[in-house]
């Protein structure tokens, strides 16, 4: 297709001067970022400064037994106990002596106790603070009761005192919630006299025999409740300090050092650089803002630009014009384009300095620790921009494809939402601490940009790095080039442009549904039933993992083995006879259920044998490529090879069983839903698609999905499922068998490390094929493809393709019409 | 300059299932000519009009216009044609000569040509007061009078009207038929849509009488007066519709 580059450049300058034009645009484009982050930056400085945490409430009970140094001044903490002095205002205590003290000082003014306030009074406090000191001590003596009962085997007594004993723990719980106590400190009777007794003791070098342990004070707080949690975190940091003093003067009197109680207590060498502190910050903080917003940007553009264009009337102007549709949609693209780099650039810069001057004011205040975080270093900022490009331009030709789709900017932005949803979730998993950029991962949108720039600000020395940027790159321009493709592809369909505002009724829909059923399902009903496959399969997923679990925590391979048949004959091929039924007309041209020619049997047999070589060596060279699998997949993988089990029965669930019923739903029901699009290259390519991404382990997804392209051919191609079942199953049937001869193999020493012209033994016994038999499997695959795309069946009769339109075919695959 | 043989376009609708739209439509318009298409609503008037803006594909069918296939060299038809209709708006944030400046460019016309037809049309059309007045801040009449500057600016031999006054006031439509008019005069091949006779009476050479995708009745007012002996024609237009809706 020829582009007057012309006409883009016309297209694209009025819609960046109408954009230019929108106030809304360029509020959330220019004004948003500038502002926001410096706002941010003062809002959060004045917090800072005017925050003031309320004052919580600390009962503490048994105040005249606390032991030398003093605990607590007054109605507070003592202040040197906190790391921060301030914390001690923090926490309001409330003790018997302080309530006393306060008593006469209001006899001697005069000011008669008020109770004006909801809060209740100290003396409230302590009574609900003794209440639950002695309902505690109910508690304690149940427990004992029930200790006791459960050693006397006596059943009723038991199931009364765990009755009762429950009703006392929820009591309990309703007392404290409601007694406006934050935390409850219990120091025991004579907790002074037994530290000092026990003091003495140490000290007393002539004494022998142990020394008895006395009660302890009890802390009593709440952890699912936050102010009671704060409160107990600052009480416990008090009452620690307090404990380490009393420890010293403890072993001061017994003449031992102060080292005693930690005989390792390692010195700290922390050896991170500033730089390396900043670096940590931007690459957390960069690689999330730069994704989140070239989405952003593209967002509001591409629906002003699409699906305003519509609401305002504007659309058939436009198409009327003697400019291309592509031209169009390249104008509005590269449109989009430019305000998504723009507003994500924006936002970096405007959080960069607001970043380091923040930083600098910091350093400035009082009892600052740690350096600035300086500006990211230059080369970063370079990478920045150059991974920048390929990713603003995938968002961008996505926004555009849905905006163009949605009949309004609201319905614009119904389907755009999912899009940022689907994205803040992949940037806070890139984000995660640990996560790293693996081969895997590289190639794997907007994920592989965003852990490349991650490594690349955190670690800039490390080369491997710069060897990632290649599939980074590449696979980031790829998956913006078929976006864009898919937005132009959007603009060139009627149904698309010209959609009607028609109410949506689900009762209509469904009529619809029965009333128009045509042979062979829609493509619509073709996604929707790989959606059902997967829900299916997600859904299921815990039931079948415990079904196969014996109750040892074994894995039971027989179990397994039926779970697997069941489910893939429950989950993936009934929905799909299922949808075939009440969808379609005809169950014999959806599934192909026709009989094929015998060429075509021969070809898919031949097919199998020849590809098994092949993709078994490609899985194993692209081992380093994927992630480890995963540790249930693997053992279930070493239970298909076990010679244990029936070899008829492992074909049934590993063979027979996927054959049939993946073909049903793949090659049957998917497929020609997706062949009424009229392309059957698409079609087969949307197919193995879905059929890959059905296994959900990389490493299967990556095999499935280039054999669903042969099995998508063979099928198109006869006309029939049953040369795709018997690939399937010859296919499968084979993959079993090599594993099962490599785990006899392996039984014998003798075997091991053979060294043959056409195949090798490793240690473990797998077989692995040389590149004779790679290159005789390789030319026998290259010949049986041709023949199986050349030219009618030997038959001589055409293979008809009834279920594809008489449209021109996409790509290579050409195919006879008939 | 229009030749239109058995035109046929069908789509997949939600509540009707698939609809035939045009099914077999012919008829040939001639330059200095206005051809009138009159028909109630959806009887395929827009959808053969869309088809010969080459916005629309048909399903079956061929049309010529202005010499060039709609289905093979969309780009060239549009390049000759002037389309308008009530879904042909104009942009809100552009004012009435840039929207008619942007336009002709892409018609790809030379500048300065551009520069003196924009001069002289604005002041045919008295829109001078209105050249710098954003699309937004316009009233309907003077939206309407962009439009047909924009339809016009590159002087195309073909001039599609989708219903062009529908939705106007009586002054205004009065000013846009009489602009067609002048257009004729002209030599352009004019093709016309309405559902308003006395438009049609008024204005039109030939009028075809389209109803659910069909032609029921072609011709001269007075071949067709002569052909159904019924001189008023929209007696003539609702005979002919009750006879189809019996049929």
């Amino acid at each position: 297709m020829f582009v007057q580059w012309r006409n883009v450049k016309l297209i694209l300058l009025r819609e960046l001067r109408d954009q230019l034009r929108d106030r809304r645009t360029l509020f959330m484009v220019f004004v948003l970022p500038l502002l926001l982050y410096p706002t941010l930056g003062i809002g959060m400085l004045q917090l800072t400064m005017l925050f003031t945490e309320q004052s919580r409430t600390i009962v503490v009970l048994g105040e005249e037994s606390l032991p030398p140094p003093p605990l607590l001044n007054g109605d507070r903490f003592v202040r040197t106990l906190f790391l921060d002095a301030n914390h001690a205002a923090k926490l309001r205590v409330i003790t018997a002596s302080d309530i006393l003290r306060q008593q006469q000082e209001r006899i001697q003014s005069a000011v008669p106790e008020t109770s004006e306030e909801e809060r209740p009074t100290p003396s409230q406090l302590l009574i609900s603070g003794r209440e639950i000191q002695s309902k505690l001590a109910t508690r304690n003596q149940h427990r004992l009761d029930l200790m006791a009962a459960v050693a006397r085997n006596d059943e009723a007594e038991t199931t009364r005192l765990r009755d009762s004993l429950s009703q006392i723990q929820t009591e309990l719980s309703e007392m404290f919630a409601n007694s406006g106590i934050q935390v409850l400190v219990i120091i025991p009777e004579r907790f002074d006299k037994n530290v000092e007794r026990v003091n003495l003791e140490l000290a007393d070098r002539t004494r022998t025999g142990s020394i008895s342990d006395y009660p302890r004070p009890v802390i009593v707080y709440n952890k699912a409740d936050e102010k009671s949690s704060v409160a107990y975190q600052r009480v416990t940091e008090a009452m620690n300090r307090w404990e380490d003093r009393i420890l010293e003067h403890r072993l001061e009197l017994a003449g031992l050092p102060k080292t005693l109680p930690d005989p390792v207590k390692p010195i700290r060498e922390d050896l991170a650089s500033e730089s390396q502190l900043s670096a940590m910050m931007w690459s957390k903080l960069f690689p999330a803002l730069l994704v989140i917003m070239s989405m952003t940007g593209a967002f509001y553009p591409a629906i002003d630009l699409c699906a305003g264009e519509k609401e305002r009337g504007t659309m058939e102007t436009l198409l009327i014009c003697p400019a291309k549709r592509i031209e169009i949609v390249l104008g509005k693209f590269f449109t989009v384009l430019s305000f998504s780099i723009s507003t994500a650039l924006l936002n970096l810069i405007s959080i960069g300095m607001t970043g380091a001057h923040m930083a600098t004011l910091a350093q400035r205040m009082p009892g600052a620790h740690g350096g600035t975080p300086g500006f990211p270093p230059l080369h970063a900022l370079a990478w920045i921009i150059v991974l920048l490009l390929p990713l603003a331009a995938m968002f961008s030709a996505l926004c555009l494809s849905l905006a163009t789709f949605a009949r309004s900017s609201k319905e614009g932005q119904y389907y755009l939402t999912p899009l940022l949803m689907f994205t803040l979730g992949l940037t806070v998993f890139c984000g995660s601490p640990g996560m790293e950029l693996t081969p895997f991962y590289s190639i794997m949108p907007i994920a592989g940009v965003a852990l490349l720039l991650k490594g690349l600000l955190l670690n800039p020395q490390e080369t491997m790095l710069y060897w990632y940027a290649i599939p980074v790159l590449t696979t980031s321009i790829g998956y913006s080039l078929l976006a864009l493709w898919w937005s132009i592809d959007q603009f060139q369909r009627e149904d698309v442009l010209f959609r009607e505002a028609e109410r949506f009724e689900l009762r209509l829909w469904l009529r619809h549904l029965m009333r128009d059923k045509e042979a062979t399902p829609s493509f619509t009903h073709a996604v929707f039933c790989f959606v059902t496959i997967m829900m299916l399969q997600f859904a299921s997923f815990r039931f079948l993992a415990n079904a196969t679990i014996t109750p040892s925590g074994e894995l039971d391979a027989v179990q397994t083995l039926k779970v697997m048949m069941v489910q893939q004959l429950a989950l993936i091929a009934s929905p799909a006879l299922m949808m075939g039924i009440m969808l379609t007309t005809s169950m014999w041209q959806t599934f192909r259920f026709r009989l094929p020619s015998i060429k075509m049997i021969a070809l898919a047999l031949g097919l199998a044998l020849a590809a098994h070589p092949l993709s078994l060596m490609l899985a194993v060279g692209l081992q380093w490529f994927f992630p480890p699998l995963p540790d249930g997949i693997a053992r279930l993988m070493e239970g298909m090879g076990d010679p244990k089990q029936p070899l008829w029965m492992i074909l049934m669930a590993f063979a027979l069983a996927p054959a049939f019923c993946e073909e049903v739903a793949f090659r049957g029901f998917i497929l020609s839903g997706f062949a009424r699009s009229g392309r059957a290259g698409l079609a087969i390519v949307l197919s193995s698609l879905a059929f890959g991404i059905m296994h959900m382990i990389p490493q299967q997804v990556f095999n499935a999905g280039l054999l669903g392209l042969l099995l998508g051919l063979i099928a198109i191609r006869s006309n029939s499922l049953w040369p795709g079942f018997l690939f399937h199953f010859a296919f499968n049937s084979l993959s079993v068998l090599h594993g099962r001869l490599g785990r006899q193999l392996a039984a014998n020493p003798d075997n091991l490390h053979q060294n043959t012209f056409f195949y090798t033994v490793d240690g473990q016994g797998h077989v692995l094929y040389q590149w004779p038999t790679l290159v005789i499997a390789g030319t026998i695959f290259v010949g049986l493809i041709y023949l199986l795309v050349a030219k009618q069946g030997a038959s001589g009769q055409p293979e008809t393709i009834d279920s594809i339109d008489s449209q021109p075919l996409m790509g290579n695959v050409a195919m006879p019409r008939v | 300059m229009i030749h239109v043989e058995n035109l046929q376009k069908s789509f997949s609708d939600l509540r009707r299932g698939q609809v035939t739209a045009l099914s077999g439509v012919s008829f040939d318009v001639h330059p200095g000519e206005i051809f009138g298409l009159l028909g109630p609503n959806g009887a395929g008037k827009t959808t053969t009009l869309r088809i010969l803006s080459t916005v629309l594909r048909p399903t079956g069918g061929q049309a010529i216009v202005a010499g060039y296939d709609v289905s093979k060299e969309p780009e060239k038809v549009r390049g000759h044609i002037g389309f308008m209709s009530c879904n042909t708006g104009i942009y809100d944030r552009m004012t009435a000569w840039e929207m008619v400046e942007y336009f002709g460019r892409l018609y790809g016309m030379e500048e300065s040509f551009l520069q003196q037809r924009l001069e002289s049309i604005f002041t045919t059309l008295q829109m001078q007061e209105i050249r710098d007045v954003l699309g937004s801040k316009m009233s309907t009449g003077m939206k309407q009078k962009v439009s047909i500057a924009r339809t016009i600016i590159h002087d195309p031999p073909v001039m599609i009207f989708d219903e062009p006054t529908s939705g106007l006031d009586v002054l205004v439509a009065r000013a846009v038929l009489k602009t067609i008019a002048t257009l004729k005069d002209q030599g352009k091949c004019i093709i016309f849509s309405t559902h308003i006779m006395r438009e049609v009476e008024k204005l039109c050479d030939r009028i075809a009488i389209i109803h659910r995708g069909q032609i029921l009745a072609i011709g001269s007012r007075a071949e067709l007066e002569k052909l159904y002996g019924e001189p008023d024609m929209e007696e003539l237009f609702f005979d002919l519709i009750s006879k189809s809706e019996a049929a």
